[in-house]
């Protein structure tokens, strides 16, 4: 069997499992849910007449900015769940000790695996962001700037966090691969949090924690994309002159193609170290 | 005989080489050296924690040697086209519980790199095999053990292997289940299937094994067919009277031995040492009243190995 079809092969039985076992169901019910309740929450703010025009369209993007955060806690969360179980659950119930018999290569096993657990995330935040900029564009009217670049950074954030926990669970049980994962996650957010608070206080020290967090896991970077083609140039600009945009939900500008090309890197090279513990590993 | 690399085809299937395996500071395996014959139902027996899963392990490349070299169907132990001819039943027999015990039968079809036309009858003739044709649209996590055995055992079959590898096979079966896996195993022998039968129940070699290495604390004791090996530990009981001082020179050179009463028991005698061995006592002035020969069983043959490592 080639290296492609044996990829081809482990990736759609990972993208089987996930749709058998109901997971991407349950995802998608928590998500209509979630997105039933921001229509309550847009309609009340968009036809509200406590408000003036000018607040409603300046807390709209504000307030879906927010729950995009929530949602992209759940893509966080999700990759952590579906990848953590990947590889060790198998590896303890004894199931990849018949696949790895066969006669294809670890790496194919892996990077198959991690394959159909992206296009499981990719399909899921296309769905989920779909849902949310069709549901609040009905109920106010308002509909963000760049939606499709803002998935996809929120994709690509998602994609960052299943790669890392894919290689933690090369070695460690599903149960410390997820947690750990979800920490670093967590970690990562707080010290973006911590650099606008740094720039806020001017305290340079803050800010270089928060840039050094950005590069050694990309993920609150990516966020940060993502945040950025949800803001409306009005929006923007009205930020900026406030308060220099010193809060933990702007961007001021897009992430550098420099940023990007690491966050690649980033996740090649970490992709790259699953498949060498794996193949290293003993089953 | 099923097909092959026609350069491989004339090396053993199995060939070990002081194989060790070392997990800090357990020895899991202390220099397994073995050789199994194309061909061959080898039965691979040990007690609990002799190694044997570990062995296995190595010759399938799921785990590394710490020392030693293994070949299985003349190429070096994991190697991947090599993996393509072999079938492989593990001891932890667990599969996709989500699936139907007929998609997991295509998906070993379409891992092995089959015809995509021969999956659905490689799956049917493997479910017919193993006494699973009902239950082909049942999901696994629905079976019983014995049944997930079953289809372990099937999957272990698919693709005419050269090879096959069953770790400990009836461990979850009744005894119609081992009854069927001793047929299945029959059939292989008869299609010139080499069969590598890892279990630790005698009684499943003595059905179906055409030799066996016994193993014990990583290190194999004794290789042979089930006769030799029970030839091995033979022994032969004398009456004994009559003997004078220093009586036991007239043993020397005939095996082991051990006096009880007027009883001698000696073991590892040669072939047709019996006669000799009598002439030799009565050669030092003692009678021999009586020759029993012990009738070993390989269970007792077993024991005596064990007991004297």
């Amino acid at each position: 069997m080639s290296t492609a079809g044996a990829i081809w092969t482990i990736a759609t039985l990972t993208m089987r499992e996930a749709l058998r076992r109901r997971l991407v169901a349950a995802l998608a019910a928590i998500s209509v849910a979630l997105a039933g309740i921001s229509a309550w929450g847009f309609y009340r703010l968009s036809h509200s007449t406590q408000v003036t025009t000018g607040e409603s369209n300046a807390a709209l993007p504000l307030a879906f900015i927010l729950f995009m955060f929530m949602f992209s806690f759940i893509v966080a969360l999700s990759a952590s769940a579906i990848a953590s179980p990947a590889v060790s659950s198998e590896v303890d119930s004894g199931v990849l000790a018949s696949v790895v018999t066969r006669p294809l290569r670890r790496s194919d096993v892996l990077l198959g695996k991690w394959l159909g657990l992206a296009v499981i995330l990719a399909g899921y935040t296309a769905f989920v962001c779909g849902l949310q900029v069709a549901v609040v564009a009905i109920v106010s009217g308002y509909v963000p700037p760049d939606p499709v670049a803002a998935g996809a950074f929120l994709f690509a954030e998602g994609a960052v966090l299943l790669t890392l926990v894919l290689l933690l669970s090369t070695r460690l049980s599903a149960l410390a691969a997820g947690v750990i994962g979800v920490a670093l996650f967590g970690m990562a957010w707080l010290a973006g949090v911590v650099g606008s608070l740094g720039d806020s206080l001017h305290i340079p020290v803050m800010r270089t924690a928060s840039d050094i967090s950005q590069f050694v896991l990309p993920t609150d970077g990516l966020w940060h994309g993502a945040i950025y083609y949800l803001e409306p140039s009005a929006y923007l600009m009205t930020q900026l002159s406030q308060d220099g945009g010193q809060n933990p939900f702007f961007a001021a500008a897009a992430p550098a193609w420099s940023y990007l090309a690491w966050a690649g890197i980033w996740l090649v090279l970490i992709l790259a170290l699953g498949v060498l513990s794996f193949q290293r590993r003993e089953l | 005989m099923p097909g092959g690399d026609p350069a491989m085809l004339g090396s053993p299937a199995v060939h070990a080489m002081e194989l060790r395996k070392e997990y800090r500071r357990t020895v899991a395996l202390a220099g397994l050296s073995m050789t199994v014959g194309r061909g061959e139902v080898f039965g691979f027996l040990g007690p609990n924690g002799a190694g044997k899963t570990t062995a296995v392990k190595l010759l399938l490349g799921l785990a590394r040697p710490t020392g030693g070299t293994a070949m299985v169907l003349g190429a070096p132990a994991g190697d991947r086209a090599a993996r393509r001819k072999i079938g492989y039943l593990p001891e932890l027999f667990r599969y996709q519980s989500w699936l139907t015990a007929r998609e997991v039968l295509v998906l070993h079809c379409r891992l092995l790199g089959l015809p995509r036309l021969s999956w659905e009858r490689e799956a049917g003739a493997a479910l017919e095999t193993v006494g699973l044709t009902g239950r082909g649209q049942d999901k696994v996590g629905t079976f019983s053990k014995g049944m997930q055995q079953r289809l372990g055992l099937g999957v272990a079959l698919l693709g005419e292997p050269d090879l096959v590898i069953l770790d400990e096979p009836t461990s979850a079966l009744d005894p119609v289940g081992r009854h069927q896996v001793r047929a299945i195993i029959s059939g292989l022998r008869d299609r010139g299937t080499t069969v590598f039968l890892n279990t630790h129940l005698l009684e499943e070699a003595e059905h179906v094994c055409d030799r066996v290495t016994v193993i014990s604390k990583g290190r194999a004791l004794a290789s042979g067919t089930l006769e030799q090996l029970r030839r091995r530990s033979a022994a032969v009981r004398l009456q004994v009277t009559g003997l004078p001082p220093g009586w036991w020179q007239a043993l020397d050179g005939f095996g082991r031995w051990s006096a009880e009463g007027d009883w001698l028991r000696v073991r590892d005698l040669a072939d047709g040492q019996v006669p000799d061995l009598v002439a030799a006592i009565v050669g030092r002035g003692g009678r021999v009243a009586a020759v029993v020969p012990e009738q070993q069983s390989l269970e007792s043959a077993f024991l005596d190995l064990l007991g004297d490592h």
